[in-house]
């Protein structure tokens, strides 16, 4: 058992934690919430500079070759600082359902790519009726000659309007879990792409597809054998999506903290208030089972042993402990913390988003459930 | 980060498991039982002997005084085997008295204690709490009076729970009267046979029992007194300090048993492990029971690493606890009226386990610092909130 970051995740997470305190302040965030793409070149180029986008794929297609775990504790540092734009599309729904689905020469294009902060990807799998199962997954992908014709409407796709590349989760046959992935170009004719408006203001499109044309050559993995593929990787972007919370929930405990130092009331600090004072410890309670039951799914995945049991009982958890910690700051903050000016309410925003990505607690203690034999 | 136990650790582990499963009788189990898991009754010494003479129960402490010189995260870790088969596991002696002895005490006490500890001869008794002080601790009153080659003690404690099986006292004393709070206080050892030491029980809604202890002109050997005098509070908080944990994995036990019972139990015509709220609530026992773990085994990290937990104890404490009362109404919940059926009675599920459960884990939140407490230590040394 050892609890510390190694010396290289140490070092990930304080180069991280300089570039972003410099790189990525409030007021870029709040420009980026207003923006229509959600980020610019230059910081997408900056950070593709520090190696992040190739983080952790292998180093045969330009990636850096760490372990998802490394990539965790990069994203807490994101999740701390509301990092804006494509990164989680790209490098964890993306790149490592390419990872996991493609064959050689696609993940050698697509990734090298990618590492060198030149394509932007994402993944399209909900639909209007969509939950996490396979049955969800309505749109057809009809196999015509050496080529598919992709029809139907995709929901709540992150980025898809600044993505090069879009993986597609389609139906190719009617059992079940009949289902493909693809590679579609997102500027192909017939992919039509609206941004919805959204409570955090992080980009979520609907894409239509009107018969697409994708050659045979773009199918990812096998034709119908996809499902565990999209199950894993959505399983490591839950884990993925707690380790930002964890970062939300150190920066919403010190806006917190600081406060109950600085604000007087009845000639007292209000952190003398007992009150106060247990509303922080719950938080930093929070805070801390959170981060544990996150760092021990990732560690999981980046070992390679099975993590569905963890990385399940880590998105339950941690979806409801951030939700209530930041709520808890919010009442610690009194009338300020709900004044738009005030930083704490694009935590708020994004911790009902990130609850409710990827499968919500319910959701979730289901699959423990499951997973403990029931 | 790793979140394995390493090979030689898993070894050691197995030993102790097979053990326990070989060694562990009905006798023992029900004796453990009606004491509330503490240390100090016939079967639970026998038990506790041989146990203690394979090092396992300081398995942590240097060689010279009975341990094998492990890491804080074996220790642990056989502590969680303990509870699991719910054989004694509150022990004074081993995990409260002789950590302080062996970081305070003189080396005649070292010498004189450890040993035995160790090897689980001798109990102690928990004596800090008074009428007059639960938690807060500084407002002690009972006297110790310097009497040249002797202390001559006079007082009262209450809810000190090994009393009734214990050998010696670990007692918390007032030494100087006049000095500041949290100056006065000294730690003494008393021998519980000594004269003019009056034990009465206190019988817990629990059913097990602990006690009140009246001191009227108790001589205590001078040599009795744990490090230096009035230096007695700060011992305490230290020993809370590394002290301070819960391996909640007795009441995890009763987690399994309820997800077989669901499993096996039909409802209105259908097996209550596939109702979605019985479903939801075990699962969410178990990510608790998760989440409590790495509190729990960042405390052993903090140790083999150096470091003195702090408001992590008190975050563990806390956490375990409050998951035990979670983890007994969920069960209670599960079972229905069934829950309700005592031990013996006609119909009881779970040989009656849920109902006395229940009714223990009332407790849990209140002993060994109470979750406020808790709360504010998290708060002022944790968070470093301010104090005025
Ligand atoms: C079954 C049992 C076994 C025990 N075993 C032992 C033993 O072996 N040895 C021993 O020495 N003691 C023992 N104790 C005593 C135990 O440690 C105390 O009961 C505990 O510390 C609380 O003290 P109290 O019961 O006097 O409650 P109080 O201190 O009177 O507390 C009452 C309420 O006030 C709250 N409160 C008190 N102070 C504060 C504060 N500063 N801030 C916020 N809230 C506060 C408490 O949280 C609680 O909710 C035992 C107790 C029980 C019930």
């Amino acid at each position: 058992m050892n609890y510390d970051l190694n010396e290289e995740q140490k070092m990930i997470k304080e180069s991280a934690h300089r570039f972003l305190a410099e790189a990525c302040s409030s007021d870029f965030v709040r420009e980026m919430i207003e923006d229509e793409k959600g980020f610019t070149p230059e910081f997408w180029g900056k950070m593709a500079e520090l190696g992040w986008m190739g983080l952790p794929f292998p180093e045969e297609v330009g990636g850096a070759g760490m372990t998802f775990l490394d990539l965790a504790i990069l994203l807490t540092e994101m999740g701390y600082y509301c990092v804006p734009g494509p990164f989680f599309s790209t490098v964890v729904l993306g790149g490592l359902t390419v990872l996991e689905a493609g064959n050689d020469e696609q993940k050698s294009r697509i990734l090298s790519e990618v590492a060198a902060g030149k394509r932007i990807l994402t993944l399209a799998w909900l639909e209007e009726g969509g939950t996490w199962s396979p049955e969800g997954i309505r749109l057809r992908a009809e196999s015509r000659d050496d080529q598919f014709l992709l029809s139907g409407t995709k929901l709540f796709v992150p980025d898809a309007h600044v993505a090069d590349t879009i993986v597609v989760a389609a139906r190719t046959g009617d059992a079940p879990d009949e289902i493909s992935l693809f590679e579609v170009d997102a500027n192909a004719p017939g992919v039509d792409i609206t941004l919805l408006d959204t409570l955090a203001g992080d980009k979520l499109c609907e894409v239509v597809f009107n018969n697409v044309k994708i050659p045979g050559a773009n199918l990812l993995g096998k034709e119908g054998g996809a499902w565990p593929v999209l199950n894993n990787t959505l399983l490591k972007a839950a884990v993925g999506k707690a380790a930002e919370m964890d970062g939300g929930s150190q920066k919403a405990l010190e806006f917190a903290v600081g406060y109950t130092k600085e604000r007087v009331q009845f000639d007292k600090l209000i952190g003398t208030y007992q009150a106060i004072q247990h509303h922080c410890a719950n938080m930093l309670m929070y805070a801390d089972t959170g981060h544990f039951l996150m760092a021990h799914a990732a560690w999981k995945i980046a070992e390679g042993l099975p993590f569905e049991e963890e990385a399940s009982m880590c998105k339950a958890w941690v979806s409801e402990a951030h939700r209530k910690l930041v709520a808890l700051a919010h009442q610690v903050l009194g009338g300020v913390g709900f004044m738009e000016e005030h930083d704490l309410q694009l935590y708020f925003r994004r911790a009902k988003t990130a609850e409710v990505a990827f499968g919500d607690a319910t959701f979730h203690r289901e699959r423990v459930a499951q997973a403990v034999g029931l | 980060m790793e979140f394995s136990f390493s090979p030689e650790e898993q070894k050691l582990l197995e030993e102790v498991r097979a053990f326990i499963k070989a060694e562990t009788t009905d006798a023992l189990l029900a004796e453990s039982e009606e004491l509330g898991h503490i240390y100090g009754g016939k079967e639970g010494r026998k038990f506790i002997k041989k146990f203690a003479s394979h090092g396992w129960l300081t398995p942590n402490w240097p060689a010279e005084y009975g341990g094998l010189g492990t890491s804080a995260t074996v220790a642990f870790a056989i502590r969680e085997e303990m509870a699991r088969a719910a054989v004694p596991l509150i022990f004074v002696a081993a995990h409260m008295a002789g950590p302080t002895i062996m970081h305070f005490g003189s080396q005649e006490m070292k010498d004189k204690w450890l040993l035995p500890i160790a090897r689980g001869e001798v109990e102690f008794c928990l004596g800090y709490t008074e009428p007059q002080a639960g938690s807060d601790l500084a407002a002690l009153r009972i006297r110790a009076v310097d009497k040249g080659d002797y202390f001559l003690l006079n007082g009262q404690k209450m809810f000190n729970t090994h009393a009734h099986v214990a050998d010696y006292h670990w007692l918390g004393t007032i030494t100087d009267p006049d000095a500041k709070k949290y100056r006065g206080m000294s730690l003494m050892i008393v021998d519980l046979k000594s004269p003019g030491i009056d034990i009465r029980p206190m019988v817990t809604m629990a059913g097990w029992q602990t006690n009140e202890v009246f001191y009227e002109d108790v001589k205590v050997p001078k040599e009795n007194l744990v490090g230096e005098l009035n230096a007695g509070f700060f011992y305490v908080m230290h020993a809370l300090d590394y002290e301070r944990m819960f391996p909640l994995a007795i009441y995890a036990r009763l987690v399994d048993e309820v997800i077989e019972y669901a499993r096996n139990t039909t409802v209105d015509g259908e097996p209550l492990a596939r109702n979605p709220v019985v479903r939801q609530k075990l699962a969410q026992l178990k990510i608790e029971i998760a989440a409590n773990r790495h509190l729990y085994y960042r405390l052993a990290h903090m140790l083999d690493h150096g470091q003195v937990p702090n408001y992590q104890a008190s975050m563990q404490k806390l956490f375990a606890t409050e998951t035990v009362q979670h983890i007994t109404n969920t069960a209670m919940e599960v079972l229905g009226m069934f829950g309700l059926l005592k031990k013996g009675s006609k119909w009881a599920v779970l040989a009656g386990n849920t109902e006395r459960y229940y009714r223990t884990s009332v407790v849990e939140t209140i002993y060994a610092g109470t979750s406020e407490i808790q709360r504010n230590i998290i708060a002022l040394r944790g968070l470093e909130l301010p104090r005025k």
